[in-house]
């Protein structure tokens, strides 16, 4: 087996070779990735007749049709889902960029003991499993009377995704020069003021890499959203839409068709806000 | 960094700080508090319980014992360690092997990127609705392709047989995870310096030498972290495997998380599905310790 050496395959076949191995592993990965969501951009926008006529599933688009997302709104609560998922979605990335912010801040910039414990805190949490912390929060809030509220599922969402907006934006404000707050005090603003008018700007993009990522936990949760929301008129589209493939009445037409509308807010930030998204990554990866 | 005020003035003498710090450390201790904390004590108090909501009676570790002297919670560990590092592995192999290719100056690299960051972005729930319908046995496009193709006789029912379906469940996970890993090795692929692959060529180092001595070394401390926390992660999955299977056919897809969430949902047993909590938490809390020892994570903040 002598294909490392030069006697049978000079540099340049090898190095052709290669290049035709890197475009085929491109190829069978990408293959990988598109096909899942190419079944369901069609299926969504044919109509079933269409989609299994003659018994095969036909896959080539013969028509578009806005007729699964009709039946959608006529025949179920989507619209209640979706509005659900909005508010809670909306409210916890609110509360958790604005914990994170806070809290970013005062442990940049203010020196204690135990500092390291914190921040071992901080992630220990964010490795935490949604379902265990699921079970006694949905104890608390039975006894509490707040199971079926909005608030409950907000907080529950907010637990899972601010230990590492936290995180985030606790190493994002050190990347922030103290310097630049010191000249803003030196000519008398108070530190209110500096924070808001001068550390805040500079710390756009890591308030807005932890807002992506508290709204991606969110509007993606299952878990918290299946179990504090048990009430029919309460369900998230993720928990409504779930029971929708044991319903008689709803095909893969029409899951295909929620389940692209559920892709549209993270497809819209992916296309406007890929940079910021990256950047959550290379802080050391979202969950 | 930031060598200034505060080196000179203790914390008390900046100007407006005390109720800065009430600012900006309140909301983080009372939500702690509130939303971990107090859950998490809850939790521990409450696995300590026969029927602890209801009509508690003291038990001691009573729901401990009975979960770890049943033989069906070795099978579920089991399951949870086969799901995790199957998941893991696969993701890693296949996140490894597109971040290489990107790395290359190939045609449509950037492209390509942007294309792996659907998967995960795309909610579980879409994903899952994704393969019941390639997976399904009726119409599913995975069976229609297989007996086209003379491979098999008749579908397969593949998440609810047993030899299937935790493959079935392994592959909807790793579809939408593998970009995890991905995006983490090529960041770091990115930050290799050039110079090091040129001089090694000069040297007349192979691919393969070269790929051993420069690339791998690099990338040692994010596969150490690939491994670690996406394990954890997948370890305590529990909406993928509910949303395909419900741990079924049989228990073969059972892991833990799904045997809390029946515990407490279809058997309304409290004390034991908090017993059984609490025993991912001492688990986690396990690896928790493993995984600060090896990064010293908390160093990068610590000034």
């Amino acid at each position: 087996m002598a294909t490392a050496d030069s006697s049978w395959f000079d540099h340049r076949t090898q190095q052709r070779l290669q290049r035709v191995a890197l475009y085929i592993t491109a190829l069978l990965i990408t293959t990988f990735v598109i096909v899942p969501v190419y079944l369901m951009v069609v299926i969504a926008l044919q109509s079933p007749a269409a989609t299994f006529a003659g018994g095969q599933v036909n896959l080539i688009p013969k028509e578009i049709t806005a007729r699964n997302f009709l039946v959608l709104l006529e025949t179920t609560e989507t619209v209640r889902y979706f509005t659900n998922s909005l508010i809670v979605t909306a409210s916890s990335t609110l509360l958790s960029t604005a914990i994170a912010i806070a809290a970013g801040y005062g442990l940049t910039r203010f020196e204690f003991r135990g500092k390291s414990i914190a921040a071992r805190a901080v992630l220990f949490s964010y490795m935490f499993s949604p379902i265990v912390l699921a079970i006694p929060l949905y104890v608390i809030f039975f006894s509490l009377g707040l199971l079926n509220s909005y608030f409950a599922l907000t907080l529950a969402l907010t637990a899972i995704s601010a230990p590492f907006t936290i995180w985030l934006m606790w190493q994002y404000f050190q990347t922030v020069p103290l310097s630049l707050e010191e000249a803003a005090w030196v000519r008398g603003a108070s530190r209110f003021r500096t924070v808001w008018d001068v550390v805040l700007p500079v710390a756009r993009p890591g308030y807005i890499s932890a807002a992506i990522f508290a709204f991606a936990v969110a509007w993606n949760d299952f878990t918290m959203a299946r179990i504090v929301m048990s009430n029919d008129d309460m369900y998230t589209i993720n928990v409504g839409a779930s029971l929708f493939l044991d319903r008689v009445t709803i095909g893969w037409g029409e899951t295909m068709a929620v389940s692209l509308l559920i892709s549209i807010p993270p497809f819209l930030i992916a296309l406007f806000l890929q940079r910021y998204l990256l950047q959550g990554f290379s802080v050391g990866g979202l969950e | 960094m930031s060598v200034g005020l505060r080196e000179r003035f203790s914390p008390r003498e900046l100007d407006g700080s005390a109720w800065l710090l009430l600012v900006s450390f309140v909301p983080l201790v009372a939500f702690f508090v509130v939303v971990w904390v107090v859950p998490i004590a809850y939790a521990l108090g409450m696995s300590l319980f026969e029927n602890p909501v209801r009509n508690p009676v003291f038990v001691g570790l009573g729901n401990y014992v009975s979960l770890l002297t049943e033989p069906s919670f070795w099978g579920f560990l089991w399951n949870s360690v086969v799901y995790a590092v199957a998941t893991t592995g696969l993701s890693l192999v296949l996140g490894l092997g597109l971040a290489l290719v990107v790395n290359q100056k190939i045609r449509g690299g950037g492209a390509l990127r942007t294309l792996m960051i659907f998967p995960y972005l795309l909610p579980t729930l879409v994903v899952i609705f994704m393969w019941k319908f390639i997976l399904d046995p009726n119409i599913g496009i995975l069976n229609q392709v297989l007996e086209n193709a003379g491979l098999i006789d008749e579908p397969i029912a593949f998440f609810s047989t047993l030899t299937w379906a935790m493959p079935a469940v392994v592959i909807t996970s790793v579809w939408k995870f593998a970009s995890f890993a991905f995006f983490i090795l090529l960041a770091r692929l990115q930050a290799i310096d050039p110079d090091l692959y040129e001089r090694a060529r000069v040297e007349g180092a192979t691919t393969w030498q070269a790929f051993r001595d420069i690339t791998m070394p690099h990338l040692r401390g994010a596969i150490l972290i690939i491994l670690l926390v996406r394990g954890i992660w997948m370890f305590n999955k529990f909406d993928i495997i509910y949303l395909t299977t419900r741990g079924g056919p049989l228990q073969e897809t059972t892991t833990l998380p799904i045997r809390v969430f029946q515990i407490a949902f279809n058997e309304v047993d409290f004390g034991r599905a908090t017993a059984l909590a609490g025993i991912m938490f001492f688990l986690l809390a396990g690896a928790a310790v493993v995984y600060f020892r090896t990064f010293a994570p908390e160093a990068e903040v610590s000034h």
